[in-house]
This record gives structure tokens, C-alpha cells and sequence, in this order.
């Protein structure tokens, strides 16, 4: 589930070594037949209250450069450091997908939600189809920025309930990632993401500003308050107090592993995370800010010095180069593309990112969690 | 609905005080500089949230009754700044500036007058910093904002705008507001600040949809570039998120961007925390076909416990629009 991919360019392909998203979150996921997570029920719209349901045609529509099928489900579940959570997202649902029943992705699937990749200059059209339970979703292509309709905030234009094809222009190669617009704050903890890369107009190979690679990996990084994962879809948002405003994760992952999972990852022959170089490889990490509260994200030394091209799907003025060791602190839905030579041989070359609270009254953080990513040298 | 929008931003024009309400468009640069008196009141008492409940908050006021966030000091480099300061809390108060030495300590029932020269041209928050930012998050603070001898940008050589907004991002704990309403104000003292929980989230005093209201939606027709001042006067690590168009970070705690600037949709807020951004009005790059007409788009904090009110309501929270084809019938005040 969620291998294949509906656009000629969705393999990064070029020499490249991706550990992308979309690849299945590295055997997690409940695919077909997942079950419901954790008991926990949905039912279908019971009130407006402030949710606009509508699957309108696409205003002047035309024929697209690359298309995407992503169906929705909310009965998956995924082990993140061994801990089974309950998990919503976007299948690939495929061309044949849809209708009545068939969903096109059953009660389960990937987490994150499969990648979406397209080429600068590309016209495309993202397919949403969001019949499962009744459940309305939206897709909103962060950092993309198309007209009013197709942006996907229910608030300002409607929320999906059937079938809408948002189509937009991916005007600027960069890193950027889609995620449901429906209560968000839930809908997005629960899973509802996956990442979004425009290549150059020549394709996988380089970084947005043009710098070549030689080894690609995307990584979306999230926290996970559990207590949260067995909410209704609408969740006070009829009013009523859900614990919206309380966030607590217990839970950390890099694209859907936690570091269990990670730990194991590592010493597979191919990887879903770690990344694998050989020594005078270029490395480009593209990094997912996918949480909610601060992290700092530290290179361990032996990775070199780490230039920053690219922030928030735009390249920076000039290149930014940290000496090596050094850390990155970002906020949420930030994104990055970091460029490191892997110039010195290793195995479990660390990348550690701390998580720290949100509530920051004194100016002090405070740190609430650790993940450990990998990189190993040949 | 039993929604209200009682909470106000900016400051009414009290007797004597010369700063505040401005907007751009009616800011014309004084050929000399002046002495701007401020009177400023440290009261407490309940403000209105927006879910119609309230919540019991220690305020700078230009008034005796509370007002959140306090007053909006707009004044021109080269001026100096009065302020009278009354102090009717049972506790001391400070009055100090971000990034600045300015520091005045007022004694419980004290009145007092001091007079500091504009610090550089930027946005600043003012506010009381004692207690590891426990005053502040209670509602101690303001915005304080020097215009340079120029009436387009936000420094000498800066990027023009044709509007300027300030967003004063804020969080509320209802729980530290009894407390302190039930124990008194020296309570603050000691409230221990890693125990701070919001339950509201404001941008400028109040929250979706409440922002929706002309000093806090940025709206402009192509090509009408506006500054937006946010500054984090509250006890949350921000991280607002633009649609429809990359903002330019311009400056960042009065560090300023001359030539190209770093372009970004999203702008993290750390406490304290002032950023001026450029929202350069451009056509939404992504459209297609191209976008015409008004087009309609959020701005919110992407930390998103930040987008409810009382524990839901998604999106009541740290949000407000952004309208692009227009402009606003009512000009924006800072």
C-alpha cells in the first residue's frame, strides 16, 4: 500500500537513494482491513457548526501536467516506539478508486500519508476523495499558494465531502508538505499529512536552488499526544471543551518511526529513514517541521558542515553554512533543505532532535522528548 | 450567539495622550521632534474572552478599568517619550522596553512621571518583567512602535509599504486570573511559570472570528505591500503561518534586512519576540489560472493548540484573514 505512485516523477530516480515519504511509513500502517483504531468512533456530520460541505466542480479546469488520487481513512493505526496509536490519512487512492463503499483505501493506511511530487512548472491537480465514514477533509498544499478555491481551508471557501480536484501551479521548486484543513489541530496530530516536493524543472537531482545530490531523504518530524487519538472527527467544534488547547506528546517520530522503530531502521539493507551514503556523497535532507511544538535539530560533527539552501519552499538570498555541529531551532510547519557531505565514514551517525513545551512563560525552554535519526557512511 | 467583541486593541484617545491610533495613511513624518506624553494606569480586573466567559487579568490601561493589550505608543525617532505612570495594583510595577535599558519600577498605589528618548526605529514591547514573565503573560504589556523620519517605512532604508498593522500575539490562562483574583495580586509572585496552560489564544485582544475586524485583517490590492509588527507578549512559543503569499522578514528584534530578505510563510515567535514582515500583496504564485478578483485566505498559528478557545472551536483562535484584490473600507490602526 501507498508504493505506487499515480506521476512519472514521482520516483526520485536520477542516481538518487530516497527514503522518501510515501514509501508505506516502513511497514507501519494498518493497510486494508486495519481495523478501527482503538475503538475510537466517527460518525458523519451531525451539525454544521461552522464546517461547509461541499464537492464542487473545479473552476476552469484544465488538463494537468501530474495528478494525485488521495482518499481518506480514519481507522488505521501505526507503532511509533512501540506504542499502537490510532492513525488518520490520505491513501493513494489510485485512479480507480472512489465511489460508494469502495474509498479506494479501506480503514487503514500509510503514516505519513503518501508523498506528493511534482516539477516546477507543473500544473497540477491534487484528487481528494473524502466519502469514508462521511467525514468531510480538505487538502491544503502548505506553502502553496493558489487562489482562494483551491487552497483548501473550509472556513474561507469548503470543506469536502464527495470529491474535489484542487489544482494549482507548482511555480516554485521546494519543500513543502499537504495536510487535511478540517479541525485541524486534530486532523493533522492524527496523521493527516504527507509531504509535498516540487522538484526543478529538470527533475529529482538537485536541491531547489540548483545544487546537486547525490542522496536524497524527506523527513517529516511530529509529536504525538496519545490522550488525543481517540477523538471524533469534530471535536468541540460545536463547542465544548475537547483539551484542544493542551498538548502533551508522549510519542516522537521521524516520518512515521518512533525510535524503536528507528533504531531498527537503521540496520535494514534498505532503509525507510536512515540515510545511507557512500563517502563523497552529497546529502540533501529535507526536512519536515511536522509537530506542533519546538524543536532543535543538532548535526553530529561527523556530518561536516550543513548549508542551508532553502527555507519554506523558497531558497534562501544566500546559502547559509553552519559549522559542523551545530543546531537548527524551529517552530511548527517550518521547512528546511539541509546540504551535508558525507566526507567521514560511520555507522548510526546521529541527528538528534529535542522537542521541548510550547508554554514558554520565562524564556527558558524546556525540553519533553528526544528522537534520534541516522546516517551512515560507507 | 453570545459571541462578543469586547476586547479592544490599539487605545482610545485619552486626554493628554498624543501616541497611538495612527494609520499609515494618516502618519506624516513632524519636521521636529516632540515630547509625547503617555498615561498609563496599572489596574486589574475582568476581561471579556472571547467565548463570552471572563477572565481576570492585570492590564496597563490608558483608563482605570482594564484594557488588553495596553495602550499602542506610535512616536517618531528623535522624540522623547513622557510617560505617567499610576500604579492602583497592591503590587510594585514595571514599566520596561524590550532590547532597550529603559526600566521604571513603580512601589504598589504610586504614581510617577519619567521621560525616555525613542529608541531606534522598530517595534518594542513594553511591559512588566518581573516574576519570569508571570506579569507579562498576565497582562502587563504594550506595544510601543518608533516611526522613522520617513513616513513608508519602518527604517531608514527599509522596504515601502502602504499599510502597517501590529499583531499582538497573547495567551490567557484562566487559572492564573483566579488566582490571583482570589489570593491578590501579590500572588504572582508566586505563581511558578512552567505552570502556565492557556486557554485562550488572541491575536490584538481577541480571536477568530473576532479578528476579523479592519485593524487586524491585512487586505490591499496588488501590489499594495503591508508591514505587519507582530510581537509575542504572551507565554507560547508561536509559529504563525501565512497563505496566499511568502512574507519577507524585514527585521527581527530591531535587527534589520537591508537588500533581499529572507522570504518565509511561516515566522517563528519566541516570548518577547518582535518581527517586522513585509506581506507584499502579490498575485498567489500557485494559482491557475491566475487569480483575479478578492480572494480570501488565513493567517493562523501553525502550533495548532493555538487555533481554540476554551479547549475547541477550531479555528476561534491565534487567526485572522487576509483579503487580496481590495482595499479595506476602513483603514487599519496601529
Amino acid at each position: 500500500m501507498g508504493k505506487k505512485r499515480r506521476n512519472q516523477d514521482g520516483n526520485t530516480g536520477g542516481g538518487t537513494n530516497a527514503s522518501g515519504m510515501g514509501g508505506g511509513g516502513g511497514g507501519m500502517g494498518g493497510g486494508m482491513g486495519g481495523g478501527m483504531g482503538g475503538g475510537c468512533g466517527n460518525v458523519g456530520i451531525l451539525g454544521n457548526c461552522g464546517v461547509n460541505t461541499q464537492a464542487p466542480a473545479t473552476p476552469n479546469r484544465v488538463t494537468p501536467d501530474a495528478e494525485f488520487f488521495r482518499t481518506t481513512f480514519m481507522g488505521g493505526n501505526a507503532t511509533i516506539n512501540g506504542t499502537n496509536v490510532s492513525i488518520w490519512g490520505f491513501n493513494d487512492g489510485g485512479g480507480m478508486g472512489g465511489g460508494m463503499g469502495g474509498g479506494g483505501g479501506g480503514m487503514g493506511g500509510p503514516f505519513p500519508s503518501p508523498a506528493i511530487r511534482v516539477r516546477q512548472g507543473d500544473i497540477v491537480h491534487t484528487h481528494l476523495n473524502a466519502m469514508m465514514m462521511m467525514v468531510p477533509h480538505t487538502i491544503h498544499h502548505h506553502g502553496i499558494e493558489p487562489d482562494t478555491f483551491n487552497d483548501g481551508v473550509g472556513h474561507y471557501s469548503f470543506d469536502v465531502l464527495g470529491r474535489y480536484t484542487y489544482q494549482w501551479l507548482a511555480s516554485q521548486a521546494g519543500t513543502y508538505f499537504y495536510h487535511c484543513h478540517v479541525n485541524t489541530v486534530l486532523h493533522a496530530e492524527m496523521g493527516m499529512y504527507g509531504a509535498l516536493i516540487i522538484d526543478p524543472p529538470n527533475g529529482p537531482g538537485a536541491a531547489s536552488d540548483g545544487t546537486s545530490y547525490n542522496v536524497e531523504a524527506i523527513w517529516a518530524v511530529d509529536d504525538i499526544d496519545t490522550s488525543w487519538h481517540c477523538l471524533p472527527w469534530n471535536a468541540a467544534l460545536c463547542g465544548g471543551d475537547a483539551g484542544l488547547n493542551n498538548f502533551n506528546p508522549d510519542l516522537f517520530c521521524i516520518t512515521g518511526l518512533g525510535q524503536a522503530e528507528l533504531d531498527v531502521d537503521a540496520s535494514a539493507a534498505t532503509p525507510a529513514v536512515a540515510i545511507t551514503a557512500n563517502r563523497g556523497d552529497t546529502v540533501l535532507l529535507r526536512y519536515i517541521m511536522a509537530g506542533y511544538i519546538p524543536q532543535r535539530v543538532t548535526f553530529h560533527r561527523d556530518l561536516g558542515d550543513i548549508t542551508i539552501v532553502a527555507e519554506d519552499g523558497r531558497n534562501l538570498p544566500s546559502k547559509k553554512t553552519l559549522s559542523a555541529g551545530s543546531s537548527v531551532f524551529m517552530t511548527a510547519a517550518e521547512r528546511y533543505e539541509f546540504i551535508f557531505q558525507a566526507n567521514t565514514s560511520g555507522t548510526n551517525i546521529p541527528i538528534d532532535i529535542e522537542f521541548f513545551n510550547y508554554r514558554n512563560v520565562s524564556g527558558s525552554l524546556r525540553n519533553v522528548g528526544n528522537i534520534q535519526g541516522y546516517v551512515n557512511v560507507n | 450567539m453570545d459571541r462578543r467583541y469586547f476586547l479592544k486593541s490599539g487605545i482610545a484617545g485619552a486626554a493628554g495622550l498624543v501616541a497611538g491610533s495612527t494609520s499609515l495613511l494618516t502618519w506624516a513624518p513632524r519636521a521636529y521632534a516632540a515630547i509625547v506624553n503617555v498615561n498609563i494606569n496599572a489596574v486589574a480586573g475582568s476581561v471579556d474572552m472571547p467565548d463570552g466567559s471572563s477572565a481576570y487579568m492585570l492590564c496597563f490601561s490608558s483608563s482605570n478599568t482594564p484594557q488588553f493589550h495596553g495602550p499602542t505608543i506610535v512616536v517618531q525617532d528623535g522624540d522623547t517619550v513622557n510617560v505617567n505612570l499610576a500604579n492602583s495594583l497592591s503590587i510594585d510595577t514595571v514599566f520596561a522596553v524590550t532590547g532597550t535599558g529603559i526600566k521604571e519600577q513603580i512601589a504598589a498605589g504610586g504614581t510617577t512621571s519619567f521621560s525616555f528618548n525613542a529608541p531606534a526605529p522598530g517595534t518594542y514591547l513594553y511591559y512588566d518583567d518581573q516574576n519570569n514573565g508571570v506579569n507579562r503573560v498576565m497582562g502587563l504589556n504594550g506595544i510601543l512602535v518608533v516611526m522613522p523620519n520617513s513616513s513608508n517605512q519602518s527604517f531608514s532604508g527599509g522596504p515601502s509599504f502602504t499599510r502597517q498593522y501590529k499583531w499582538a500575539l497573547h495567551t490567557i490562562d484562566v487559572g492564573w486570573g483566579n488566582t490571583v483574583q482570589t489570593s491578590g495580586h501579590s500572588a504572582v509572585n508566586s505563581l511558578d511559570p512552567d505552570s502556565f496552560n492557556p486557554y485562550f489564544f488572541t491575536l490584538n485582544g481577541t480571536s477568530f472570528p473576532y479578528t476579523q475586524n479592519p485593524n487586524t485583517v491585512i487586505e490591499g490590492n496588488i501590489g499594495e505591500p503591508a508591514l505587519i509588527r507582530l510581537v509575542n507578549s504572551g507565554g507560547m512559543i508561536h509559529s504563525p503561518h501565512f497563505h496566499a503569499n511568502h512574507v519577507e522578514i524585514t527585521s527581527i528584534n530591531r535587527e534589520n534586512f537591508t537588500g533581499q530578505r529572507k522570504e518565509k510563510d511561516i515566522v517563528s515567535m519566541m516570548p518577547l519576540d518582535a518581527r517586522d514582515v513585509i506581506f507584499p500583496f502579490k498575485t498567489p504564485p500557485d494559482a491557475w489560472p491566475s487569480a483575479s478578483g478578492v480572494q480570501r485566505y488565513p493567517m493562523h498559528c501553525h502550533s495548532e493548540m493555538s487555533q481554540t478557545r476554551a479547549g475547541g472551536m477550531y479555528p476561534d483562535g491565534l487567526h485572522t484573514g487576509i483579503v487580496i484584490g481590495q482595499s479595506p473600507a476602513t483603514e487599519p490602526k496601529l
